[in-house]
């Protein structure tokens, strides 16, 4: 809803002409204190980014955040999560060296950063020992230009010269990116479309050449495209939407003189994609979209209007709130979860969203819906605890510069989406970051909405049960344990990045590494699914554990939260333990929990299911052992159905 | 657009500010060599910002040959 009182809180007490946070960052650098203060940068960025010069100033901001040694960082914060990332290319990679560092301390992220060699990336790409392949490197970015093919053309040329020059220069990255692949611990790649400048194009004079060169390098771009489809590892930036996003490609001086062949600008750009799949890597993606309701879903204010004074269609400024509700209501099609936080009685608000003839959302689409007067922090933070998920996989978008700032100030950890009062901005607002960028969706991803809803109606029968026991009993809570088959291993992938509760040791798995483990008998992937009488819950879960001689060892163990202390971990447990006596005939069964900012809460997981602590580091991770002399039982409400295979 | 006419102190200030750079007065004098992180690519930045200051198009060619912030300044304002 739109506020006149627009002062955001915190802003008050900092005097007459508070300082922006540009200003704030600046001074920290001339302190010395980025690295002390580096917690802190987040919340300072977000607000840069955020504002009339945003990209401009977080570049600028960038130059000095650059200078700044991770090890510092370390040093000061020993908790910072670093992100490692080695950069090659066909023209000078030095000027991405700013943009990245900025857009990744935006997420809280430190850069490790290696930087090539000019012209460097067809050998760095072949050399196993260069830097690209250095173990731990978490991404391997090579970025291209269209001049890594001109530069293969003759002096003068035809559009055929051309075509073969594009033809073999696919080939040649097909090759490099396919051993890249291979090999083991590598990390993931990232290649980028190459944009064609007007120079290239207009070098030829006849316009049937010309349209022959438009069409090889679509065909060119469309073949890199394609590779990322090919390989687990490697992801393609397609760069077309980010030029088309205006501005120029290059500064043709800084190109000329400095081969900076893509601009300030577009790297820029190409950073913030970059930020946010290293958030995927690191599974922090968000997975929550919480939004406000009046002057951004619609166009009007309920409580003043009335039903009938509101629109999200049939007049200009009402199909522009209709649009960006089929944006929402199209990201809700995909995994995140929609919810509302909106300052309104809760009865004519679902009238609305039940019966107004312009919403493209229905009161269904939403898993949670908080309208009332509470300030919105604490409705996040409610709707948080309802659905069982951090407050740190939210996304908050509203138009009032006053829970806007509310909310980036109590709850710095969501991420705040500050509309404006151009309902026809919201949407580029809304997608001016990713996110909600995944790797790859899954089925379950596509069903996640409806999977929260039916939580509502276990909760109702949990409130009308007497007992916890009882109402498991009711719910008739099914099972089963089972070796991770094609169909779910992106799904398993998944957990293990997704998943910080329930995650015992928190080891995170691309697909290829999941896949790895599942190709080696010694190892042992399994994935478990659950169900009860309201639906099928699809995977909840995965364990993996290897052989090591007479001892199986568990690598990790990670459930949803959505299904916590339903009987299921238990289960899947119990079943794996009878499977390592019985089956694989081991004498032992050891174990780990590694603690995390977020799994605390399965601490004593192991010792409940009669594990004996053996061991503690300095870093508090715990070692246990089961004897399996006496199994745990599976409970006895739960249906168990296990197929753990005969390895 | 108005043009800002470029004194050797606002020079030193716009240095300051846009590239983040703790400078010296001494360091106007100094070869690139000898300031602190340096290169190539903090001299185009420094032109694409004393273009926008002074709404004047820099001798980009001219201005990489030179080794100290004293020679571009120079060269900006001759």
């Amino acid at each position: 809803m739109t506020t006149v009182a627009t002062t955001p809180p915190g802003a008050e007490a900092s005097g007459p002409e508070p300082e922006s946070a540009f200003d704030r960052l600046r001074a920290l650098n001339t302190e010395g204190r980025l690295a002390a203060e580096f917690p802190s940068l987040p919340s300072l960025l977000a607000e840069v980014a955020a504002g009339e010069s945003g990209t401009a100033d977080l570049a600028r901001a960038g130059q000095f955040l650059a200078r700044v040694a991770p090890d510092d960082i370390l040093a000061a914060h020993p908790d910072t999560t670093v992100v490692s990332v080695a950069v090659a290319g066909h023209s000078t990679v030095g000027p991405v060296a700013g943009p990245l560092t900025a857009e990744l301390a935006r997420h809280g992220f430190a850069l490790r950063l290696s930087l090539g060699d000019f012209d460097g990336y067809l050998r760095e790409l072949q050399d196993p020992e260069s830097h690209l392949h250095t173990a731990g490197t978490d991404l391997a970015l090579v970025i291209l230009d269209a001049q890594a093919v001109f530069d293969e053309l003759p002096p003068v040329w035809r559009v055929e010269d051309l075509e073969r020059a594009a033809t073999g220069k696919l080939a040649q990255l097909a090759v490099l990116v396919e051993r890249f692949a291979a090999r083991e611990g590598a990390g993931t790649l990232v290649l980028n479309t190459l944009p064609l400048h007007r120079h290239h194009t207009h070098q030829l004079v006849d316009l049937k050449s010309r349209a022959a060169l438009g069409v090889a390098w679509r065909e060119f771009n469309a073949g890199l495209l394609k590779l990322a489809a090919r390989h687990e590892r490697v992801v393609v930036v397609d760069l077309d939407p980010l030029v088309a996003q205006g501005g120029s490609l290059n500064e043709p001086r800084m190109a000329s003189y400095a081969k900076a062949n893509l601009g300030e600008e577009l790297l820029a750009r190409y950073a913030r994609e970059i930020g946010h799949l290293a958030r995927t890597l690191k599974g922090r993606s968000k997975k929550v979209l919480v939004v406000d309701l009046d002057n951004t879903m619609w166009d009007g204010i309920l409580g003043d209007d009335g039903a009938d004074g509101i629109a999200a269609a049939t007049t200009f400024r009402g199909e522009a709130f209709g649009n960006f509700q089929k944006i929402v209501r199209q990201i809700g099609s995909q995994g995140v979860l929609l919810a509302i936080s909106s300052k309104n009685d809760q009865e004519p608000v679902l009238e609305v969203l039940r019966t107004h003839p312009d919403m493209q959302l229905r009161d269904t689409d939403f898993v949670r819906i908080n309208a009332n007067w509470n300030p919105k922090d604490a409705n996040l933070r409610d709707i948080a605890d309802r659905l069982n998920l951090g407050i740190d996989s939210f996304v908050f978008v509203d138009d009032s510069p006053f829970e806007t700032g509310l909310v980036a100030s109590s709850l710095p950890e969501v991420a705040v989406v500050r509309l404006d009062e151009e309902p026809a901005l919201h949407i580029d607002k809304l997608l001016a970051d990713g996110w909600f960028d995944v790797r790859e969706l899954t089925a379950e991803d596509r069903e996640r909405g409806a999977l929260y809803r039916v939580e509502a109606d276990r909760q109702d029968l949990l409130d009308s049960s007497g007992s916890m026991e009882e109402y498991l009993d009711k719910l008739g809570v099914k099972v089963q344990v089972a070796v991770v088959g094609d169909g779910d291993l992106a799904r398993v992938a998944q957990l293990t990045l997704r998943t910080n509760q329930f995650n015992l040791t928190t080891e995170r798995l691309q697909p290829a590494e999941v896949r790895a483990r599942l190709d080696d008998p010694a190892h042992l992937v399994l994935s478990v699914r659950s169900g009860d009488r309201f639906g099928d819950n699809g995977v909840v879960g995965a364990l993996f554990a290897h052989r090591e001689g007479e001892r199986l060892h568990i690598d990790n163990l990670i459930l949803s939260c959505r299904v916590f202390a339903r009987g299921i971990e238990q289960t899947t447990v119990a079943s794996l333990l009878a499977h390592a006596r019985d089956g694989l005939g081991v004498t032992e069964v050891t174990a780990a929990y590694r603690p995390t900012k977020k799994n605390h809460r399965v601490k004593d997981f192991w010792p409940s299911l009669g594990f004996e602590q053996t061991s503690e580091t300095e870093e508090g991770e715990l070692g246990f052992t089961h004897s399996l002399a006496a199994l745990p039982e599976v409970p006895t409400y739960v249906h168990l159905d296990a197929d753990l295979g005969g390895s | 657009m108005t043009v800002t006419v470029l004194t050797e102190d606002s020079f030193l200030e716009l240095v300051r500010d846009e590239l983040a750079l703790p400078l010296a007065q001494s360091d106007l004098e100094s070869d690139f060599d000898r300031v602190v992180a340096w290169d190539s690519l903090q001299t185009l930045r420094l032109v694409a910002a004393v273009e926008k200051r002074t709404g004047k198009r820099v001798p980009v060619g001219r201005v990489l040959a030179e080794r100290s912030l004293r020679g571009i300044y120079d060269v900006l304002t001759a």
